[in-house]
């Protein structure tokens, strides 16, 4: 039983970990219709860049984790602006600005090897505690995780429901023609999603800078659980997004309570599998 | 010179050189070495090509062999992509013209060995642990123990320490797969009760349902079996949730200690021994050296394809001075059963069982303040 509880904590904070990566995502692709695979290095860059200001400048972790956000938020409106905007313009098939962000990807995973080297890197600065509930565990930075993305999650869809920009968003995600039509500036609100989508894969990194250090591969997990979480949770909807992330954290975590954990992968996926056989448009349909 | 004059200089050479036929050195002996550069665990590949590439930058620095200078040509398998391996492996043979390649990793090496088994290219391991590279092919050699003689090793130390119940936790691979076997085996074979093996995807980060798992095991002691850094990942993770029993790892370095930090104290790691010492002049020099070069002391991979690197080099001596078509892999490899023994950085000499595994001494280290220091010789066979 001890285990059990154990495993569904995991699943609670790894859940919290895909629901943030998951929400920036789906921002992006759901409004946008870009698959931007390159969101995995944007985070990666991210965390790195919360690393260097923390480790490198001698920033305090909050300070670090401010102008990184900030940063982040930058670097994804310039992967909108000079890679996936020219496509747009030019009226490129959607595939052409899918090779394109496979393209960036891997220019950027290289990038960081380059710049920051290929060690891991990892914070001392910032101690956290373990704190025990019976026989289960769980530290500061996980809880922090679930705040995280409590707090995010709350935000934005605050956010896309009370203000102007959000509601416009909104449009622009339900039909981008129409929205263009009623005279939405689509390319100001694409520009708007890549910097908040970016900005919260930032608070991501963050908190995986604290719990596990990074490295330079750690962008392809993130794109990957991303991308799986918004097309199980039904592509457009951020809710959706949030609920898929927890299932497959739950399946990652709990499937593994009778079953080797060698399996993890192949469960989880054959679940997902059997899962979008059964409900292929996704946990929330759209009207 | 006339054609009189030539035929008879090349009567007269033939008859210095014993009648062999007269074989033209090659411009520059390429050595191959296919490593890590990127991918998850680049970490080796920096450590391993900086070993070999001292060992050439210190034969040239000498003249080379016999005038003629060595070159590390690497390829990269990216931490294990044994498509890549393959790939690097042809190239290196097909087009660089190598006769000797230094594989690492378990699956890059029983990727790569049948290729040089068919096109006669001597291998030499010093990274990957697996026992399926012993015995399948005449050009395989190993200067590293085997994850069975280590697996031993950590066994008997694990048990002299009192434990009784024992888990695994290791990498989901060719290495992971053939260490938690090894190790069951002996610990089994003791009489002791493996309680749990673990295993996850070499790109996880997250590990914390594995180590839910080790912990609900109730275990005596934990046997960690993943590579650079996930090795150090788990034993933070361990310590973070409050498992306090020793941990034995085969694979340790630098890397681990940094993502471990605190926790990494006393954990306890079972390997090759390699340590600079004042008795063993060749590794002082080679540790001096390494660290004017590279700015850090060298671990024991580092170690293990420096030497390896030499001992290429005096194969290609032996096999010369016995004359004839001497630069191929097929002489190489007659040329080490002729004599299987070699002047070693470790110390005095290293040896080529018949299976083509050089015997090498294995010891305790404990991590003390971030350093490895040694604890004892420990059974590793």
């Amino acid at each position: 039983m001890d285990l059990l509880i154990q495993l569904a904590l995991n699943g609670l904070f790894n859940g919290a970990h895909f629901a943030l990566l998951a929400m920036g995502f789906a921002l992006i692709f759901g409004t946008t219709g870009v698959v931007h695979f390159a969101y995995g290095p944007v985070y990666a860059v991210g965390a790195y860049a919360i690393w260097a200001l923390a480790a490198l400048v001698g920033l305090p972790f909050w300070a670090a984790v401010l102008v990184g956000v900030a940063f982040t938020a930058a670097l994804g409106v310039g992967c909108y602006l000079f890679i996936y905007r020219p496509f747009e313009i030019s009226g490129s098939p959607p595939f052409v600005v899918l090779v394109a962000s496979l393209g960036l990807f891997i220019v950027m995973k290289n990038l960081i090897g380059i710049v920051f080297g290929t060690g891991v890197k990892t914070v001392d600065s910032v101690a956290y505690n373990v704190h025990f509930v019976g026989n289960a565990f769980f530290t500061t930075v996980q809880v922090g995780q679930v705040a995280a993305a409590l707090l995010v999650g709350c935000g934005i869809a605050l956010f896309l429901r009370a203000s102007r920009y959000g509601k416009a968003i909104r449009a622009m995600a339900d039909n981008r023609e129409m929205a263009t039509v009623i005279g939405i500036d689509t390319t100001r609100l694409s520009i708007l999603v890549f910097a908040l989508g970016s900005a919260v894969s930032a608070v991501a990194g963050a908190l995986v800078l604290l719990r596990d250090g990074l490295n330079p591969n750690m962008g392809f997990g993130a794109v990957f659980v991303a991308f799986v979480a918004v097309i199980v949770g039904g592509v457009g909807s951020l809710r959706g997004a949030v609920i898929a992330a927890f299932l497959l954290a739950f399946v990652q975590s709990l499937g593994m309570w009778q079953i080797p954990t060698e399996w993890q992968n192949t469960i989880v996926f054959v679940v997902l599998f059997g899962f979008l056989l059964a409900r292929p448009s996704g946990i929330v349909r759209r009207a | 010179m006339s054609k009189r004059t030539l035929f008879a200089a090349l009567v007269l050479t033939s008859a210095l050189t014993g009648g062999a036929a007269l074989a033209a050195d090659p411009a520059v002996y390429k050595i191959g070495g296919i490593f890590a550069m990127t991918g998850a665990s680049p970490h080796y590949g920096k450590v391993m090509s900086a070993g070999a590439q001292l060992a050439v930058d210190e034969i040239n620095a000498q003249g080379g062999i016999d005038g003629v200078k060595l070159q590390l040509v690497i390829e990269d398998h990216k931490s294990g992509s044994a498509q890549a391996a393959v790939a690097g492996m042809n190239r290196l043979i097909d087009v660089e013209g190598v006769k000797a390649v230094l594989p690492s990793f378990s699956t890059v090496t029983l990727a790569t060995m049948p290729i040089g088994d068919q096109k006669k290219v001597m291998m030499i391991n010093g990274g990957g642990v697996s026992a399926q590279t012993v015995g399948t092919s005449p050009y395989m050699f190993n200067i590293r123990s085997m994850a069975s003689d280590l697996a031993a090793g950590i066994a008997h130390r694990a048990a002299e320490q009192g434990a009784k119940k024992l888990a695994q936790i290791a990498i989901k691979s060719e290495f992971g797969d053939a260490t938690i076997a090894a190790t069951t085996k002996a610990w089994e074979g003791m009489g002791l009760k493996m309680v749990a093996a673990e295993q996850f995807q070499a790109d996880a980060a997250n590990i914390d349902t594995q180590v839910a798992k080790l912990r609900a095991s109730q275990p005596d002691a934990i046997a960690n079996w993943p590579t650079t850094p996930q090795a150090g990942l788990a034993v933070k993770r361990m310590r973070e949730l409050g498992m306090k029993q020793p941990v034995y790892c085969m694979e340790w370095t630098a890397e681990d200690t940094k993502v471990a930090g605190k926790h990494a104290e006393g954990v306890e790691v079972v390997t090759d021994y390699f340590a600079a010492t004042d008795e063993n002049p060749w590794s002082k020099r080679f540790a001096d050296a390494y660290k004017a070069k590279f700015g850090e002391m060298p671990d024991f991979y580092a170690a293990n394809y420096y030497e390896g690197v030499y001992v290429i080099a005096e194969l290609i001596r032996r096999a010369k001075a016995k004359g004839g078509d001497y630069y191929s892999g097929e002489r190489l490899v007659q040329a080490l059963w002729e004599n299987p023994t070699f002047d070693s950085v470790y110390g005095k000499t290293l040896t080529f069982r018949k299976n083509g595994v050089a015997q090498k001494p294995v010891a305790v280290f404990r991590l003390e303040n971030g350093e490895q220091k040694f604890v004892k010789f420990t059974s590793g066979e």
